[in-house]
């Protein structure tokens, strides 16, 4: 047990702390990456937990999309470094004072509710708990995901179908200088009017439309 | 405090949300921070039903856990997707300069 | 027939009032007049008809309060007191009407003119015709509210507006006391109707009140309170100060408010109630003395003044006296006979001298008149007329209602009624020097006016002096043709209208004393002529020795600068305290602009939430978050 508790704080303290620095660094390139530590991190501990197929999804999908389209747009908009005006509120309270203290209040109240909960009687710590290891995490929730809870999955699907259209319809726009084959129209060419016979006189020229 | 119970993984939890929290508005510089603190908040999230889930020996969690996966992404795309376009529009995304709801 | 002597002029007024601008002043004009003439042609009919076959009613108009006790009724009443008076007033006030078409014909606002002197004649009648002191209250207030809208009709002027809002206000002093004597009437008689009163006031001779700490008897308080309102509608002593500023209104209005009718309402209320005063000697004291007090000081004020208008203003409150003074010693009947003479031939000298005032061209001012009496004949033998009635030349109707009241204070033979005789007679001394100073000043004498020319005094218009002729012709027979009726030896005309308690003696009195009066009267003609337009030195020489004395009259007693100082100013003040520190400093500043200011304050800091910036949103969502999140895990 002692190797768990081990892994486990040495990893929930990189945890928390790059969660900080994500907030407070001064690089914003240098925020994804510590945003990048802190799903590494987590997802280590899901492995640690049992819920090794999470953890995998967690760095693949997190990790390799999310953290990398946060990367491209920091890069493509060019703002990686950031001069922090030291705009004191005139008058105003101070923002950290009173947002550590409001943080601060959210924690306590979130660890009130965890600590009133673990003394109750039906509680069973963690450890007395026997991890069913015949059936893979993976094995399990496939059982459920594509059984019990289709619908849900199928939506899913549609929620990211719908964020891609509007990501694509957001950020999309025709570039109108640039000249285009338009195959439907191509195809429908007709004889009418593509090809016309004009009777030219001797000298003068021919008027096209265009 | 060597066996590692529910509590710490909730205890986790409940930091990585509150500083997630406190990075929405703490910040200054500029509004992707605020979507990565978005992000901290919602692994907050992931991380209790997670640890709920195995303590309870119920599979439920692990999905849900999926689906919020799911629409993080989709809401990271489109939030990102919408400060291109806002930085296409004004040229800055400094947090100090959004306040065209100023009124 | 007596509904439509009351409500007549009503309908004029409110004709002439509403629909004045879409009518035209010239209808409005015969209009209101037509209807009061009718409706004096009718009073003279039931004056006949009282006269003749001693007809009385009580006409029902309407149940006006019915609740519980207190019942009090529209009606009209007639019996031979309201019917002199109905007389009184719907003559001298169609006459009135007649002679303001002519007066009023350069003014732009005739319709309403017309239409507030038909409202006074309305609330006169109902004044006279009321049978119970709630009607009487009404018909009080409403001649006072005429006489403000009338005395301020020329409202632009602020000298107007000013002597409008002083009739008003005095006369409301003496309607307050007015007002709580009828509270007491109705509070120990259980009614305010007469004839109930009447029958039940020698039940409670005896009954003693305590007011403001004071014991009273009852009726003595009563009588008293009466007579305070009928000080403040009668410009007696200390109530008097509104009647020579009242002369800022037009000359009609002067002539039938001040002279004739409204002023007269007093005396009407004291000759009403005599069934109380009778049984109140005290009350009836109070009643002589001041009326004899009256009598004398304004006659000695009229002596100095030099506004023609005021002049006669003055001597309407010393004829006042006069009545007052007759109904102080019992002798009501008198009174109202001399209130009769009195109104046509104080009418008359109103008119004629809105006729002079009209002739020379607005002017008022007797020091800038003078030697005309040829150019105005007709102005100045009705002048004549009226000053010989007022005086008491021998058989014009004056000398025999004037000496008639100073006959019966002497024969009454207690103290005041000796008192009440001589002050009289000096007083008629007075009268009759101020009248023919007028005069004399007026017509004779030099050509002293610097803004007109001689050659432009003109005769005034026919229609202004007709009615001054009907008058004078009225101010010359009354006298002789009704002195039998009114106050003859064992009169059956009043009925029980008044009441006696004890018959009037009525042995002649002595030789020197009915001679005395009219010599007194005739001498004056003469000695005001050489002091007033043959040797002026003598007046101005002894002017000069007795400035004093002359200061004292010419500021009237000093009685405005004494309430003046006494009332007007400490209120003025309070006023303004209240005004500046109470309404504006402390309720506009906590109510209305306390609000608004806060309002405006707490949204200008509210406007800061609304900042634009997406973290302070969610910064604030997150701090209601928090409560939330406590308050769901503290309970």
């Amino acid at each position: 047990m002692l190797v768990h508790s081990l892994f486990f704080y040495f990893f929930s303290i990189i945890a928390v702390f790059s969660a900080i620095m994500v907030t407070i660094s001064k690089n914003t390139i240098y925020s994804v990456f510590f945003l990048i530590l802190v799903f590494v991190s987590v997802s280590i501990l899901f492995i640690m937990i049992g819920a090794e197929f999470l953890g995998m999804i967690m760095l693949i999908v997190y990790v390799g999309a999310v953290a990398v389209l946060f990367l491209f747009v920091v890069m493509m908009l060019n703002i990686v470094e950031q001069v922090t005006k030291r705009s004191s509120r005139k008058g105003f309270i101070n923002y950290i004072s009173v947002g550590s203290i409001v943080g601060a209040i959210i924690f306590l109240e979130l660890l009130v509710v965890i600590g009133g909960w673990k003394y109750k009687g039906t509680f069973i710590p963690l450890s007395d708990i026997n991890i069913n290891v015949d059936l893979s995490n993976t094995h399990v929730l496939g059982n459920i995901l594509y059984t019990d809870y289709i619908h849900l999955f199928q939506i899913a699907g549609m929620i990211l179908l719908v964020a891609m259209i509007g990501a694509i319809t957001l950020t999309f726009s025709k570039r109108e200088n640039i000249k285009r084959q338009n195959y439907f129209e191509q195809i429908q060419r007709e004889k009418t009017n593509a090809v016309s016979l004009v009777d030219v006189k001797s000298g003068k020229g021919v008027k096209l439309d265009d | 405090m060597i066996e590692i119970g529910l509590g710490h993984y909730l205890t986790l939890a409940a930091i990585i949300f509150t500083i997630g929290i406190i990075g929405i508005f703490l910040n200054r510089k500029n509004v992707i921070i605020i979507l990565m603190s978005i992000e901290l908040i919602l692994l907050a999230a992931n991380i209790n039903l997670v640890s709920f889930s195995i303590y309870l020996q119920n599979i439920v969690g692990q999905v849900f856990t999926m689906f919020i996966l799911t629409v993080a992404a989709a809401e990271a795309a489109v939030g990102l997707a919408i400060i291109v376009i806002y930085y296409k529009n004004k040229g800055s995304i400094d947090v100090e300069h959004i306040d065209s709801l100023k009124g | 027939m007596e509904y439509a002597i009351v409500l007549l002029p009503l309908l004029g007024s409110i004709v002439s009032g509403f629909f004045g601008k879409k009518l035209g002043a010239k209808v409005c004009q015969i209009l209101t007049s037509s209807f009061v003439s009718i409706s004096a042609i009718l009073s003279l009919f039931i004056f006949y008809k009282v006269f003749v076959q001693d007809y009385s009613s009580n006409k029902l108009i309407f149940n006006w309060i019915s609740s519980g006790d207190f019942h009090v009724n529209w009606s009209i009443q007639i019996d031979p007191l309201t019917s002199v008076m109905l007389v009184i007033v719907s003559l001298i006030s169609s006459i009135i009407h007649f002679y303001s078409i002519g007066y009023m014909s350069h003014d732009p606002h005739k319709p309403r003119f017309m239409s507030y002197l038909s409202l006074f004649t309305f609330a006169m009648f109902t004044l006279v015709s009321a049978d119970n002191f709630l009607q009487l209250y009404f018909g009080w207030e409403g001649v006072g509210l005429c006489s403000y809208l009338l005395i301020g009709f020329w409202f632009k002027k602020p000298s107007a507006n000013a002597a409008a809002i002083k009739a008003f206000i005095v006369n409301r002093v003496g309607d307050f006391g007015f007002a709580i004597g009828i509270f007491l009437i109705f509070f120990f008689y259980g009614t305010v109707n007469y004839n109930e009163v009447f029958q039940q006031t020698p039940l409670l001779l005896q009954k003693e009140i305590i007011f403001l700490g004071i014991e009273f008897n009852l009726i003595t308080l009563i009588c008293l309170l009466l007579f305070f309102g009928a000080m403040g509608k009668s410009a007696q002593i200390l109530l008097h100060t509104w009647l020579p500023d009242a002369m800022e209104g037009p000359t009609p209005v002067s002539a039938l408010i001040h002279a004739a009718t409204m002023v007269t309402a007093g005396v009407f209320l004291v000759v009403r109630c005599s069934p109380i005063f009778e049984y109140s000697q005290t009350a009836l004291n109070v009643v002589a003395i001041v009326g004899m007090i009256t009598a004398f000081f304004a006659a000695s004020v009229a002596l100095v003044q030099n506004d023609i208008k005021k002049i006669v203003a003055y001597s309407t409150c010393s004829q006042l006296g006069y009545m007052f003074f007759a109904a102080g010693v019992g002798a009501y009947h008198v009174a109202i006979f001399h209130l009769f003479t009195h109104a046509f031939f104080k009418a008359l000298l109103f008119l004629g001298s809105g006729c002079v005032i009209h002739s020379f061209n607005e002017e008022q001012d007797i020091r800038s008149m003078g030697g005309v009496w040829k150019k105005i004949p007709y102005t100045y033998a009705l002048m004549i007329i009226g000053t010989l009635a007022l005086t008491g030349f021998p058989f014009l109707s004056g000398y025999y209602s004037k000496d008639a009241i100073i006959e019966f204070a002497y024969l009454k033979g207690n103290t005041v009624g000796y008192y009440a005789a001589s002050v009289g007679i000096f007083t008629a001394l007075l009268t009759a020097m101020y009248s023919w100073r007028l005069i004399f000043k007026t017509f004779h004498g030099k050509y002293n006016n610097k803004k007109n020319n001689l050659n432009s005094i003109q005769e005034s218009p026919l229609i202004m002096l007709i009615p001054s002729c009907l008058l004078a012709i009225g101010a010359i027979i009354t006298g002789i043709l009704f002195k039998e009726m009114f106050i003859g030896f064992d009169t059956q005309f009043w009925n029980n209208s008044i009441l006696f308690l004890q018959t009037i003696q009525h042995d002649h009195p002595p030789t020197w004393l009915l001679v005395l009066t009219p010599l007194i009267v005739i001498v004056t003609i003469p000695t005001a002529y050489y002091l007033f337009v043959k040797n002026e030195r003598i007046l101005k020489n002894f002017v000069l020795k007795n400035q004093l004395l002359y200061n004292f009259l010419i500021n009237k007693w000093y009685f405005d600068d004494l309430y003046n100082f006494i009332f007007v100013e400490p209120i003025k003040k309070i006023g303004l305290f209240f005004w500046r520190r109470g309404d504006i400093n402390t309720i506009d500043r906590y109510g209305p602009d306390g609000l608004s200011r806060l309002v405006k304050i707490i949204s200008d800091k509210a406007v800061n939430f609304q900042s634009g910036y997406l973290y302070h949103y969610a910064f604030v969502m997150l701090i209601g978050f928090s409560i939330l999140l406590t308050y769901l895990i503290l309970y």
